[in-house]
């Protein structure tokens, strides 16, 4: 069976505990001793491994001698699309939080560098900052309002 | 001694202020806002009382609203923890008009060393030494005569602030407004007080803080010193004691400093006097005294041998302390390090979402105080502290492996956490010499995340995949089940 990890391609195949895995050219050998509650007590080319998985839609949090990994499943066929891609003047929320202040209108010129919003989460703030000289084509979100990350705040267009 | 006591407070503090008050036993009420009803510190009660919404202002930093639940429940006397209303001086004056005891200092010592502004100008007058600065400046042009008159960088800072709230570095003229703007708002929103000081910015120095405690009939000692220079963004994340920087007769001067720093407030209850230590010249400047219970206080528990939390308690029940400062000695090194939901790789950012495995270290010297567990969700409303973990050995070296040990088996999925940071600072040459200032992370600390998955991680992803029945499609069913695949799975064992 082909897996697709972030952009690497694995086979796996299984003979009861047993594990063949092609990666890079490389053949692993694995054996599963037990594994419940996400954790997975193995043997890998013969060194034992404890790991623990967790999964979440397609991720994957893996950890593995206290290191923790998150990987992104994909279908294989092609590399998956990181994430949604955006319009060149939008600007999305680099964490969830609240809209602190909205410092400009739909329609008011901004330069490159201006703060435009403070957004807060926890205990901190973050500064949105235009990233081009332009104007404020759409605001899509109002002062106070909660936002996801990676949710569309501003567009800027050209003047 | 009290019989029920309303805790004010969320997560991994309330919880360990519950078990203090089970051991004592006394009963106990939680306070929750919407964003908490399911909340870890919400079943370790005996009573719960919802108080509003997730935003602070409306829920945990309502004084009529925590103040009614007391009474309504019958409470005796209210503990702040950390945080929210724990130094907010009307907060405690409200609590003693209400007839109810407020666990901390009294309201005036609040008052008078919350205030930074106020307090600077108090330990001048008790000769105990502080940073270069002004206090007590309003309009947008005393601020900027102040800030030439001083230099940059420099430091702006909430009167009313605490824990890196409210606070700026400005590195020239130009940042100023902004930085001024921002501090203000912050303030505003976290303690609804907009007043500012500044001060010179004082780089490369170590953050060393005195434990204070004192019983309601004026005896008051310390507790030893706590090093906090591992900082980002002026927030701790590693503490330890004792601090490597300090001799003992340094360490005396400081701790006689503190005490008379608390005994110039008539303070009571347990306090946190901090300072700033210049390494080169051993010189140290009073910084800020927080009234209240330190998030790290665990350290001073260990090594100094007393239950914080029970002793705010019983004093302010009205116990005298059967001890003197000659009873306490430091035994042995104790370090927490601070379990953060946020990115270290990507600017600290907090990072929010359900707990799909939440499991902590355990073994012999390993402390691990959290408010969080399986299942739990970690909200944007609230601090992203998870967990501290915190480790007791003979001496330092033991103690950070200790540490490096406890934080392998700390497994945190669901959200990004700071632990490969936590250990990469652990295992840095300047942390082990000692070195450390509060700048350190920032300026010489280059640490990237690893980027290539390991070749186990990604062969114990792959077994997972095919071993649990359907787990191989990718499924938008963890809402229902954060534990998914596993949940379902019975296959492991005999597959």
């Amino acid at each position: 069976m082909k897996l697709n990890f972030n952009d690497t391609a694995l086979d796996i195949s299984s003979n009861g505990k047993t594990f063949t895995l092609t990666l890079d050219d490389k053949t692993i050998h694995a054996e599963i001793g037990h594994g419940e509650n996400g954790r997975l007590d193995l043997l890998i080319d013969d060194k034992r491994v404890t790991a623990y998985v967790s999964s979440d839609n397609a991720r994957r949090w893996v950890t593995v001698n206290g290191q923790t990994f998150v990987l992104t499943k994909s279908s294989g066929a092609r590399r998956g699309g990181h994430g949604h891609h955006h319009a060149a003047g939008e600007l999305t929320a680099p964490m969830p939080g609240q809209i602190r202040a909205l410092n400009v209108s739909e329609g008011d010129a901004v330069t490159k560098g201006q703060t435009l919003l403070v957004l807060e989460a926890m205990k901190m703030e973050i500064r949105v900052q235009a990233s081009m000289d332009g104007v404020v084509k759409k605001l899509f979100i109002k002062q106070g309002q909660t936002v996801e990350r990676e949710q569309v705040l501003i567009e800027i267009g050209e003047n | 001694m009290f019989k029920k006591i309303l805790i004010a407070n969320r997560g991994e503090i309330a919880i360990r202020i519950m078990r203090a008050c089970r051991e004592l036993g006394i009963r106990t009420v939680a306070v929750y806002s919407d964003a908490d009803k399911n909340a870890l510190h919400v079943q370790h009660a005996e009573e719960a009382i919802h108080i509003g919404s997730a935003v602070p202002k409306e829920s945990y930093l309502n004084v009529d609203k925590i103040i009614a639940a007391a009474k309504q429940t019958n409470a005796e006397a209210i503990h702040p923890g950390y945080g929210f209303l724990s130094e907010n001086a009307s907060f405690a004056a409200a609590v003693a008009s209400a007839e109810l005891t407020f666990i901390g200092p009294s309201a005036d010592s609040i008052r008078l060393m919350g205030d930074k502004a106020e307090s600077k100008i108090l330990m001048k007058q008790a000769g105990v030494p502080t940073v270069p600065g002004y206090e007590g400046l309003e309009s947008e042009a005393e601020f900027q005569n102040a800030a030439n008159e001083i230099g940059y960088p420099l430091l702006v800072k909430a009167a009313a602030g605490g824990g890196g709230k409210g606070m700026r570095v400005v590195h020239a003229q130009n940042g100023l407004q902004e930085a001024l703007e921002s501090a203000r708002r912050e303030a505003l929103n976290a303690f609804g007080d907009e007043r500012l000081l500044i001060e010179k910015y004082i780089p490369n120095a170590h953050h060393v803080e005195f434990q204070v405690f004192g019983d309601r009939q004026g005896n008051i000692l310390h507790l030893f010193e706590r090093e906090c220079s591992v900082q980002r963004r002026h927030q701790k994340i590693i503490e330890e004691t004792p601090s490597s920087l300090l001799t003992p007769e340094l360490r005396q001067e400081m701790g006689k400093a503190a005490v008379e720093a608390a005994q110039a407030v008539g303070y009571y209850n347990a306090g946190t006097v901090e300072f700033i230590v210049d390494p080169d010249t051993l010189q140290f400047y009073f910084l800020e005294m927080n009234t209240r219970l330190q998030v790290e206080h665990p350290v001073t528990e260990l090594v100094a041998g007393l239950d914080l939390v029970h002793w705010q308690i019983r004093v302010a029940a009205g116990e005298r302390f059967p001890f003197t400062q000659s009873h306490f000695t430091q035994r042995g090194h104790a370090i927490e390090c601070r379990l953060y939901a946020e990115d270290p790789a990507s600017g600290f950012l907090p990072s929010t979402g359900k707990l799909l495995q939440f499991s902590e270290p355990h073994g012999p010297g390993i402390r691990v105080d959290s408010g969080f567990t399986t299942g739990a969700e970690v909200t944007h409303f609230y601090d992203p502290l998870l967990a501290k973990l915190i480790v007791h050995a003979e001496d330092r070296e033991t103690a950070i492996q200790r540490m490096q040990a406890a934080l392998k088996d700390f497994i945190v999925h669901g959200v990004v956490t700071n632990v490969d940071f936590l250990q990469a600072v652990l295992a840095h040459p300047d942390f082990a010499n000692g070195e450390v200032t509060t700048r350190w992370v920032e300026t010489n600390f280059n640490w990237t995340a690893p980027s290539e998955p390991s070749l186990e991680a990604l062969v114990a992803a792959a077994i997972a995949e095919i071993t649990v029945p359907g787990a191989n499609q990718v499924s938008g069913s963890n809402e229902a089940d954060p534990y998914s695949p596993w949940k379902s799975s019975n296959g492991f064992r005999n597959s």
